[in-house]
């Protein structure tokens, strides 16, 4: 079996350097590993540290830790007969693993023996990984975009146990581009804020924060616009990685274009095939980015939305949701803002046909559903934070905040939120009284993460900072 | 037994049951057909669909006249509520705004188990060919290969010596073709049930129409519903439909019922698009010519959840409540079926939790939420305003279905639900 095949060379040392403990690894959970880090390159730095202190740590165990850590997956893969598959690569290898594993009903077992081995290893590995100066402070800001149908009533419920809500005075921030140019310079409209440099620009200065430690996953492009213009008037570096929805159109419509040949070609044999087929192709992003672009972000965004599943090539807002829970779990920024928009309702009959395009002669215009994609961010918005305030480097290290253009409000769930998600708590926070600024929201967000905004007349909300 | 999982969220039936009094009486106008304009060629359509209906098609009466079987008195429905969706977002209270028609006027007139389990695969081929095989199946998730145990189809052809126009899967899902028999050697094709995707011929209809740049493509429903007629000429089989020819030479009516289910759908105030609003039209009008004893009705539009778009779930789940109401009509106003029919309607699967699977957008965790649904029976063999609490299984549905019409499931694991009077 050449399961080693196609490992990028470092993927290939790192694998040659621990050979001794990866022959005895159960063939599943190496199988799996492989198929995790065969392309190294395509790894965000956090990844390929995990993966490194993943094999040292299995290195490090002796036999008796070992049997403890695998022996039950050793013995359920002799009971239902694993065997060393003759697949030409990792990837092969993994889809007749679980092929087998499903036709033998036996996939739910091997699921769950899998979720105990982790269990086992995470502590180890989290220990191994986060030193208290890696788990510094972090930010996430989930902001709806302006023509998502707010219902105040139910604005954030799901948040509401967690949360301390701000009301706000917006002055002349009603709209999205003064808006965002506050709550991101913390600089009002009415100031000269030509000169004022982003939350990102101001990290990358005072914190020595790379592009990578700032991401906006956006549906429109506002904040690009924003960032794109202090780019301009400093002359200096956006200092952000940025995915625009709205500026990956082309591209979008060149793997639908791709997708739907595809699916509507005679020879493709099924769902499983056409998976494969996916995996295969090679269809970087060439537009859309004018910040941050690094190989590893153009390989990012094409996982996401060839691969990503969860309506990513479909819907804006799916597409944020998704980039920003996968971005928090592999690049660990320590800063995301995701921010939504208004998704286009489906046209009757042509929207059931994934991957096609309107034609030049239909006449039904497209729509946009202001309410449902209230109803939408609402829970991806949650999921964003379900999803990252339960790991690490963000457990009790982060604080979110949501917001909506023009909406007089934020929420913000203070660093230190809910012992669990399933249970959230109080967060004895005294509730904020007075009426706040964008730009003190600003200046609480900068101070959460060490730096402040030199001209900025905002003022930190200490109760969200004690 | 392992699967008798603890929930401590599982409202008492008889708390549903408060609920669906305490609810107010329409809280949906939404629901309400949408009276659009075209009245005009509409009216005439429905001339022509009357005198196809009264004058060209054989009525079920004429069917009878080569009858030369003894047609089982009793009739199932098994109805999958489906594409998968969580028991939070119906039966939980926070889910009952969702389904209406199930909370306020089916629970109060059937049986109900608000705890069913699926233990098997959580993909909708594997959980639907559990329903009607008994058995939990581990076959192709996309449909490439059949159940590998004898379905509810098989045994009750094969024991009541049934033509194949007594049993019917309709389908929206795509790759439901061949979920009318098992690979089983004694069973199989001689015994199947018919199968028919109606969503496959709405698609194959919407890809030629997108595919030419001019003409009217799917927006002018009077050209698209020609095209429809046209592809259904071009011969169904290709669409994946496996309908079994009989000695009694179904072809002709059953094109000619399915030709009438597209004139209905087109014609509806409401304006219907859906691959499930089709899949009911041709169910009624199934119903409607062959009357059979047992059939699969597969609603899948809630599987649109896989595009992460909550409110476009919540609306499928919406659209899927009304016309299972929209069913259980249809059964009461056939002479043939009512008063001799039950009804059972089920989520094949669920879907993921929030906080211990991967949300709603998917059905692949395994979680409680993703197995965790409900089961509503309804008509002859079910006893009104009642439900028992204890967990069931999706394979206890088959053998439950073969004692209401008389037959034995001998593979199935299921066992009959002893509370409804089979």
């Amino acid at each position: 079996m050449e399961i080693y095949a196609g490992l990028e060379p470092e993927a290939k040392q790192l694998v040659h350097e621990h050979s001794e403990v990866v022959a005895r690894l159960p063939l599943t959970f190496l199988v799996f590993t492989l198929v995790d880090i065969r392309k190294w390159s395509s790894l965000f730095q956090p990844e390929q540290r995990y993966f490194r202190a993943l094999f040292e740590q299995l290195s490090a165990f002796d036999n008796p830790q070992f049997e403890s850590v695998f022996g039950d997956l050793s013995h359920f893969e002799v009971k239902v007969g694993c065997e060393r598959a003759r697949a030409a690569d990792p990837m092969t290898a993994r889809a007749e693993l679980e092929n087998s594993l499903r036709s033998k009903g036996a996939y739910a077992e091997w699921r769950s023996r899998i979720d105990a081995i982790f269990e086992k290893l995470e502590p180890l590995l989290d220990a191994r990984l986060y030193a208290p100066s890696d788990l510094g402070p972090r930010l996430v800001v989930m902001i709806y975009g302006q023509g998502v149908a707010i219902e105040r009533e139910t604005l954030w419920k799901r948040f509401r146990e967690a949360a301390v809500r701000v009301p706000l005075s917006l002055g002349a921030a009603q709209t999205t581009a003064p808006f965002l140019a506050e709550l991101f310079t913390g600089l009002p409209p009415s100031a000269a804020a030509n000169a004022a440099p982003t939350l990102f620009q101001a990290l990358a200065w005072s914190k020595g924060y790379s592009p990578l430690d700032s991401w906006i996953i956006e549906a429109g492009d506002g904040l690009h616009a924003l960032c794109e213009q202090k780019a301009r008037e400093i002359n200096g570096a956006p200092g952000v990685t940025g995915v625009s929805y709205d500026r990956l159109r082309a591209y979008r419509e060149r793997l639908s274009d791709a997708i739907y040949s595809k699916v509507t070609s005679a020879n493709l044999a099924g769902p499983l095939e056409l998976e494969a087929w996916l995996e295969t192709l090679d269809a970087k992003p060439q537009e859309g980015f004018t910040l941050h672009s690094a190989p590893v972000v153009l390989d990012f965004v094409r996982d996401i939305l060839v691969l990503g599943g969860n309506g990513s090539l479909i819907i804006n807002n799916s597409f944020v949701e998704w980039s920003s829970v996968r971005a928090l779990e592999r690049a660990h920024p320590r800063v995301l803002v995701a921010r939504f928009g208004v998704r286009d309702k489906l046209k009757p009959f042509s929207s059931l046909l994934l991957f096609s395009k309107p034609r030049s002669s239909d006449v039904i215009p497209m729509m946009e559903d202001p309410l449902g994609s209230f109803v939408d961010v609402e829970l991806l918005s949650y999921y964003i934070w379900l999803k990252s305030s339960l790991a690490l480097p963000y457990k009790g290290q982060t604080m979110y905040v949501l917001a909506a253009e023009g909406v007089d409000e934020v929420m913000v769930v203070p660093p230190g939120g809910p012992a669990t998600a399933s249970e959230p708590k109080e967060t004895a926070k005294p509730p904020v009284s007075e009426p706040a600024s964008l730009s003190d929201v600003a200046a609480t967000m900068a101070e959460w993460l060490g730096t402040r905004f030199a001209h900025s007349p905002g003022k930190p909300l200490a109760t969200l900072l004690a | 037994m392992d699967w008798l999982v603890k929930n401590r969220d599982v409202p008492g039936c008889s708390a549903a049951l408060g609920a669906a009094r305490l609810s107010s009486p329409d809280p949906h106008p939404r629901n309400r057909p949408n009276r659009g304009s075209g009245l005009g060629r509409r009216d005439l359509l429905r001339v022509v669909a009357a005198f196809i209906a009264d004058h060209v098609l054989p009525r079920r009466g004429s069917a009878k006249s080569f009858q030369d079987y003894s047609k089982p008195r009793h009739h199932a429905v098994i109805v999958t509520f489906g594409g998968g969706c969580r028991y939070q977002d119906t039966l939980a209270p926070e889910g009952w705004p969702n389904i209406p028609h199930i909370t306020q006027d089916l629970v109060p007139q059937s049986f109900l188990y608000p705890a069913a389990f699926n233990q098997g695969i959580t993909g909708h081929f594997n959980s639907s060919a559990a329903l009607i095989t008994g058995n939990w199946q581990y076959v192709d998730s996309f449909g490439s290969e059949p159940p590998r145990t004898p379905t509810l189809f098989e045994c009750l052809r094969k024991e009541r010596k049934l033509p194949p126009e007594e049993t019917w899967v309709i389908a929206t899902n795509k790759s439901f073709s061949l979920i009318g028999a098992s690979g089983e050697r004694q069973f199989g094709a001689p015994y199947s049930a018919n199968v028919i995707l109606p969503k496959q011929l709405l698609l194959e209809a919407i890809h030629q129409a997108v595919s030419a740049e001019k003409g009217p493509g799917v927006e002018d429903r009077e050209a698209f519903y020609k095209q429809m007629l046209s592809a259904l000429d071009e011969g169904y089989e290709s669409y994946g439909w496996k309908v079994h020819p009989s000695k009694h030479n179904l072809d002709e009516p059953l094109k000619a019922s399915l030709e009438k289910a597209l004139l209905d759908f087109f014609n509806d105030p409401r304006v219907p698009s859906s691959g499930d609003e089709l899949t009911f039209f041709m169910a009624k009008e199934v119903m409607a010519r062959f009357a059979p004893a047992l059939m699969l009705v597969n609603f899948w539009d809630i599987d649109i959840a896989h595009y992460g778009s909550y409110s476009l779930y919540l609306q499928a789940i919406e659209r899927t409540d009304r016309l299972v109401w929209e069913l259980w009509q249809t059964v009461q106003a056939s002479p043939e079926f009512r008063d001799r029919t039950t009804m059972f309607v089920i989520p094949e699967v669920g879907r993921d939790g929030d906080v211990h699977g991967n949300g709603f957008a998917n059905h692949r965790s395994g979680d409680d939420s993703c197995r965790r649904v409900w089961l509503l029976a309804c008509g002859e063999a079910a006893p009104k305003r009642a439900g028992a609490e204890r967990p069931i299984r999706h394979i206890d549905i088959a053998p439950t279905v073969g004692a209401i019409l008389g037959c034995k499931l001998p593979e199935a694991q299921g066992q009959p639900l002893l509370e409804l009077a089979i």
